[in-house]
């Protein structure tokens, strides 16, 4: 965790290199945007963590291949108060910091290649933090945008000896850097900012780009030191005698034109300059993270107390500094935090009217003429710092202690988790808004994601509090952590998911392949190319470590959800996905999986004739039966059937429901087009679900709930569900409702179910109900043994009305007291009805 | 130079006296995940005992950084060689890259002057969406009526001297052979043509003449209005000068208070997309393709009143929401015959305030058009025969045989005019076509399909949220035109242009567009009815708002 101490937000903005012409790739499907590309490739920068470098916080594609990135910013920086820095160890220091984050970003393969003085920055504590280290990385080494990465003047030599990227606008070439800029340009470019800092002037400026660039490459020709011609460019001859010769070395060093002489920024940390420095230096830890196999206690350091054994008291202390950067940022945007006008407040998206900027012609290739270039495309390296005023304000108001949640505190936590805060007394009010409108507010979501953070750091062994939070609402920005735990994700899932091979070819893999460029492709994270590698690991991962199941069309999609929230944790999406499917899709993925599918569809029309049996008769008339159209629900939980965002919302609910209430979505869609289905024929029915109809995710549901709610559990009861586990998760997951255990994972006895063949089960047309269900719904037993399965009014009705169908002489010889005889033949009333 | 390079990785351990030696090769450069995911495979594969792995992955991390760092090492003293062996391309080099610099960033680039062109379209804008907007609008409507008139007497002129020069000529006919001979008659038409060009030009001339200086004195008087805003102390004469030019609208004349003819036209919400939907308006329209351009004039209490569809225009010029009109045309790039005389004569109605008249910008289009002649012709020759992209494979069949005749538009290419004067339309996507869409089985790979898409795509990439389509690639009704056609013509329509717009979603975002489909006048109200009926089935339309009984509701509880 980054904490956000002084640190403000940099915005900046750029444009991808749009594709001219449409080309297609050599799938042939349409080549993926360049915005969508850096939008991938981003990612992984948000999770880089070192005290010497700005953290990237988001990436947002605006219209017109334009983007926005937000990241950590400070407004001291080298070129601004240039003046101070004249003295040596202070130097050295600069670059002591610099060469720590260089070699940090080396270490995971990012080459900066755009060093400057305007992106070298210092914190409140004037530690050096480097920022716009990811473009020449996120930009595919720069191939991806127009413009050229670096100062011209830092360039090293064997940056310029390679032409830079030009792209003819009507080629079929798309650009690719084979061989990017190694670790060691960097050291050039710090070589001459040092050498700027030290003389207190700049270089060459007297000289036009051309010129400067001629003499970048006369170094090439010449066997002098660049240090010295570049002395005698500036006459600095006499300004670098006055410097120590150690010093001087150091600066040959960085300036070496061979680059196998040139040291890289990990070799020069050891250099003799830094000696003192490293014996100061303090090590870097990387603080909590969730799901890791290293003792979380390891580097806890109990707070310092004072000598009365008080903690030092600090009145105005900014509690909000103290937050983890992500979730300020969170809740940055959500405090009308809008990147876009922002930009246009410092005039960055002065745009021309896009009338004078239609091309003239155009022939039938798609090759453009005469089109004008927009002068807002251009690079405009420009950081705007985005003001916290506007959070500040709104979280004003909050209680101090509202930072800082009791979690132990029983009574108050069960009864109301969210405190209330003077101006807030209504938050537990916003609780019951719905959901859309509580993703917005700014003070619910700050109490819920500090609740939330505290709950994840104390998981597993706070599981129970994470699952009766999450029956509330689950914040968006804490998705991920709370789903794996919700899905109990435990142990080194890193390690497991490093051992198994996905590198591998299977025969698989040529399905998949085909698959995923098809899947949630308008999600724009999803369809980078970025994306697409990912996928086809966690999938292949899956695949190769279930050699008793196989894969299914159906799994991508499955995959989807996980891999979009956890998107620079693949193990963790693995995992997550490796526990999802047991749970709810038990054997699906079988080779031979007709008979499990057969029994899940057959219980699924009972379901449906038994809440809806006017629906389910006019289904069942026209012979619009489930497997024409309800496998792909099920096979992917709705993950194929909706977009993203409605997913999440699904699966916050279908997470905390066994494996029966997929069931009961499915009722609740069907709920929602019930006028529809009933004046629809066959092929109207077949057409509506073909292509999916918007539907109203919230509603849905909710209907869910109270369908699976109202479901005798053992109407849902399948022969081929996952067997019970063993009894010893018992406490760790409270029981907290009849409804949320499984039927499978009730101790059977001689009353449960009992499996029938699934010829007999599709020909029946509603479910039955154990006998252990009738006892207990009809209140057969008799208030005082009745274990009440959900709070229950007082005086109200039976759930339960039998109706005995058997012939005259039956009902005489014996009968229950309480069920009713009917006249009707058998086959009219075969069942059990609702009673309400 | 290689971006990879294999290379062979020792390990050694031992397990009680054995010392066991693994040399695997691996792929530099190698990320850093996979280094972590190398060694468990590695584990796996060779059985290795599990208190090797921590020394073999610090091992190998050691050893994939050294290699891949003299990987970088080797391939920057390569090219620094290559520099040091042919010092020639050092002045190629820095011009490049100084290109790069000056072409692409903002701090380098030659500042760019405010144009005169910018500076009248952000007053404008301004203007537009000012008080200053009702006096803007008449202001231009008085000098299209101007414009108008002028127009009108010179149809009078020439449809005059086109009556003598008939008489003339009848006359001359008659006495054939008696006072005339075939020399004379021919040099009579020779004369006639003459002086119908010589008063045509000093017509068009004139009315060049006034256009100019209509335009000259609207943006005149557009700037001065802007500055009188812009000081406050000043207004009273800015709203003189507003005031002075309200009152100048014409009484209408008795003809022209006759109503404009009413449209045939139904209107769809849909929703694309299989699970993101985005929400796009379509509308069936049955009118002639030039009443969307034409300024219909609009009386109220006995004034000519600008159409509000001019308002709206007017208004949008500017702005992020443009409307398009596709015209088909054939390989001609003139507006002398057919429907292009028709649209010219609509363009030449009123002053262009803001554009180039339609003369010049064809003459633009020339220009750009000569130079993806030359693209074409040097593709042609390089191209390979395994490099033909779908696309060209496509329309090499009807466009080759017309490469080497000069400056010549194949079917499918689309040249763009951009007009202010226009009713609904504010850029005219000129299509050309030939007689092979009037065939009954054309396929979605015709090239004007094709163009289709293209056009789609830029007006999602340029800010054209209307697009208003001819449904039929017709104009207007012909023979070939069965029912059956129809349906089908309309069929492939409907089916293509849902495909392109749900593939540009990725290319214009979320925003909801607005598609017109366009019939001919033409057209059977049954056949309207029909169409419109296949549109409901191509489409999904947004969800219907259902009622919901009281009875529904309670079920629900």
């Amino acid at each position: 965790m980054t904490m956000l101490g002084k640190a403000e937000y940099g915005v900046t903005t750029f444009f991808t290199r749009s594709h001219p012409n449409d080309k297609c790739g050599a799938n042939g499907l349409p080549l993926t945007p360049n915005s969508v590309k850096v939008l991938g490739r981003f990612q992984g920068l948000k999770h880089l963590k070192h005290p010497q470098i700005c953290k990237y916080l988001d990436i947002v594609k605006d219209k017109h291949e334009r983007m926005v990135i937000v990241c950590e910013h400070y407004r001291n920086c080298l070129s601004s108060k240039s003046s101070t820095f004249s003295s040596r160890e202070k130097l050295t220091e600069i670059a002591y910091g610099v060469l720590k984050g260089l070699a940090y970003l080396n270490s995971i393969g990012i080459t900066h290649r755009n060093l400057s003085k305007d992106n070298i920055l210092f914190d409140a504590e004037g530690q050096v933090k480097l920022a716009e280290y990811g473009l020449y990385y996120m930009t595919g080494y720069g191939a991806e945008v127009a413009f050229p990465i670096g100062m011209p003047q830092y360039l090293a030599p064997e940056v310029l000896a390679e032409a830079p990227i030009t792209v003819d606008e009507h080629s079929d070439v798309e650009p690719e850097v084979l061989n990017p800029s190694g670790p060691k340009v960097d050291v050039w470019s710090l070589g001459m900012i040092l050498l700027e800092m030290m003389c207190a002037q700049d270089l060459w400026t007297g000289l036009t780009m051309p010129q400067i660039f001629h003499k970048i490459f006369a170094f090439l020709k010449t066997d002098q030191s660049p240090l010295q011609s570049i002395a005698k460019d500036n006459s600095l001859t006499e300004t670098l005698k006055t410097l120590t010769p150690d010093v001087v070395e150091f600066l040959n060093k960085c300036l070496t034109v061979s680059v196998k002489h040139r040291p890289s920024p990990s070799e020069l940390l050891k250099d003799d300059i830094f000696t003192e420095l490293r014996l100061k230096e303090v090590p870097y830890r990387n603080g909590f993270q969730l799901f890791s196999t290293e003792s979380r206690c390891k580097d806890l350091e109990l707070p310092v107390y004072g000598e009365n054994g008080t903690i030092m008291q600090d009145f105005d202390f900014d509690h909000l500094s103290l937050r983890n950067m992500e979730e300020v940022y969170y809740l940055w945007r959500l405090a009308g935090g809008d990147l876009e006008a922002l930009l246009r407040k410092e005039g960055l998206v002065i745009t021309k009217p896009p009338i004078t900027l239609l091309p003239s012609f155009c022939t039938n290739e798609g090759d453009v003429f005469g089109q004008r270039r927009d002068r807002a495309e251009l690079l405009d390296s420009i950081v705007i710092t985005a003001s916290q005023e506007q959070l500040r304000n709104r979280l004003s108001e909050v209680d101090e202690k509202a930072y800082y949640p009791l979690l132990e505190d029983e009574q108050s936590s069960m009864t109301s988790s969210l405190p209330l805060s003077p101006s807030s007394s209504d938050l537990t009010n916003t609780a019951s808004l719905p959901l859309v409108i509580k993703e917005k507010d700014v003070e619910y979501q700050f109490h819920r994601i500090i609740l939330y953070e505290r709950l994840l750091k104390a998981y597993p062994y706070k599981r129970a509090h994470i699952w009766k939070e999450a029956r509330v609402d689950i914040p968006p920005l804490v998705r991920a952590p709370v789903w794996a735990a919700l899905l109990e994700v435990e142990g080194d899932i890193e390690g497991l998911y490093n051992s198994i091979d996905k590198d591998t070819i299977t025969p698989t893999d040529r399905q998949i392949e085909v698959d995923i460029p098809r899947c949630h492709q308008y999600h724009e994270l999803l369809s980078s190319p970025t994306a697409h590698v990912k996928f086809k690991r966690v999938l292949k991962a899956w695949v190769v470590s279930h050699p008793e199941y196989v894969y299914w069309q159906g799994l991508d999609s499955l995959c989807a959800p996980f891999l979009a929230l956890n998107f620079t944790n693949e193990a963790l999406a693995y995992a997550c996905l490796t526990a999802f499917i047991p749970k709810y899709l038990h054997k699906i993925f079988l080779k031979d999986n007709s008979q499990v599918i057969q029994e899940y569809l057959a219980v699924f029309s009972h379901l449906i004739a038994f809440h809806d049996p006017e629906l389910g008769n006019h289904l069942d008339g026209i012979g619009f039966i489930p497997d024409l159209y309800a496998i792909p629900w099920f096979l992917t939980m709705y993950a194929h059937v909706f977009p993203l965002h409605k997913i999440v919302h699904l699966w916050d609910t279908l997470l905390l429901g066994n494996s029966s209430f997929p069931l009961c979505i499915g009722v609740a869609i069907l709920q929602q087009f019930r006028d529809r289905l009933l004046s629809f024929g066959f092929n109207e029915c077949i057409l509506l679900f073909s292509d999916m109809p918007e539907i109203d995710i919230q509603r849905c549901v909710q209907d869910s709930i109270k369908i699976f709610c109202s479901t005798p559990k053992s109407a849902t009861y399948r022969q081929h569900a996952r067997p019970p586990k063993k009894a010893q998760k018992e406490e760790s997951r409270p029981n907290l409702s009849y409804y949320s255990r499984d039927y499978n994972d009730q101790p059977s006895t001689d009353l449960s179910m009992e499996p029938i063949p699934i010829e007999e089960l599709k020909r029946e047309k509603v479910p039955r109900i154990s006998a252990e269900d009738l006892i207990e719904l009809g209140e057969l037993t008799g208030p005082a043994h009745s274990k009440s399965p959900t709070k229950r009014k007082q005086n109200s009705k039976p759930m339960l009305l039998v109706v005995d169908v058997r012939t005259d002489s039956d009902w005489l010889k014996q009968h229950h007291v309480t069920t009713c005889k009917s006249s009707y033949k058998p086959e009219w009333f075969a069942g059990v009805q609702k009673s309400w | 130079m290689p971006a990879t390079v294999k290379k062979e990785f020792e390990f050694e351990f031992r397990s009680k006296e054995h010392k066991s030696r693994l040399t695997i090769p691996i792929t530099i450069p190698l990320s850093q995940t996979s280094i972590k995911e190398f060694v468990g495979r590695l584990i796996t594969a060779h059985d290795l005992p599990c208190y090797v792995e921590k020394d073999l992955q610090t091992k190998l991390h050691a050893f994939v950084t050294k290699e891949s760092n003299s990987l970088f090492d080797e391939h920057a003293e390569e090219v620094i060689a290559r520099v040091r062996k042919d010092p020639k391309v050092v002045d190629d080099l820095v011009q490049k890259w100084s290109q790069a610099y000056t072409q692409e960033v903002k701090t380098y680039a030659k500042p760019e002057e405010a144009s005169q062109e910018q500076q009248f379209s952000e007053v404008y804008h301004s203007l537009i969406h000012s008080p200053a907007l009702d006096t803007l609008l008449n202001l231009e409507h008085t000098y299209s009526l101007t414009v108008e008139d002028l127009i009108l007497q010179r149809d009078k002129d020439l449809e005059h001297l086109e009556e003598r020069q008939q008489k003339e000529m009848e006359q001359a006919l008659k006495e054939v052979g008696k006072t005339y001979t075939d020399d004379q008659i021919s040099q009579l038409a020779q004369r006639h043509l003459e002086s119908v060009q010589l008063i045509e030009n000093k017509w068009n001339s004139e009315l060049n003449n006034l256009k100019d200086i209509q335009k000259h004195e609207f943006r005149d008087w557009i700037i001065k209005v802007h500055e009188d805003t812009q000081i406050p102390a000043k207004s009273p004469s800015y709203i003189g000068r507003v005031r002075a030019m309200s009152n100048t609208l014409p009484e209408a004349e008795e003809e022209e208070r006759s109503s404009a003819t009413t449209r045939l036209e139904e209107s769809f919400t849909v929703h694309l997309g299989a699970q993101m939907k985005t929400t796009h308006n379509l509308r069936l329209l049955c009118t002639d393709v030039l009443d969307l351009c034409r300024h219909k004039t609009h009386t109220v209490g006995g004034l000519v009143i600008p159409q509000p569809q001019r308002l709206q225009t007017a208004m949008s010029l500017y702005s992020n929401n443009l409307c398009g009109l596709i015209l088909m045309v054939d390989n001609r790039l003139n507006s002398y015959t057919g429907i292009k005389r028709d649209f010219a004569k609509v363009c030449e109605q009123s002053t262009d305030f803001h554009f180039p008249s339609l003369d010049q910008q064809f003459s633009n289009v020339d220009k750009e058009m000569a130079k993806s002649n030359a693209l074409r012709a040097q593709k042609t020759t390089t191209e390979d025969g395994d490099k033909i992209s779908i696309k060209s494979s496509s329309s090499s069949s009807s466009g080759d045989n017309q490469l080497d005749k000069g400056n010549r538009i194949q079917v499918g290419d689309f040249y763009i005019t951009k007009h202010s004067n226009l009713s609904e339309v504010h850029s005219v996507f000129h299509l050309v076509i030939d007689d092979s869409i009037r065939s009954i089985d054309i396929s979605s790979r015709h090239p004007v399909i094709l163009s289709i898409r293209n056009i789609i795509k830029l007006c999602f990439r340029s800010d054209i949220t209307t697009l208003t389509i001819p449904l039929l690639l017709s104009h207007e009704m012909s023979e070939e035109m069965t029912i059956q056609w129809c349906q089908r013509r309309a069929e492939l329509m409907f089916k293509c242009v849902k495909g392109f717009m749900m593939e540009m979603v990725t290319y214009g975002g979320q925003n909801s567009r607005t598609i017109q489909f366009l019939v001919p006048c033409g057209l059977s109200e049954e056949m309207f009815a029909n169409i419109s009926n296949l549109l409901t089935t191509i489409f999904r339309l947004s969800n219907p708002v259902v009622v919901r009984s009281s009875q529904a509701s309670n079920a629900g509880r």
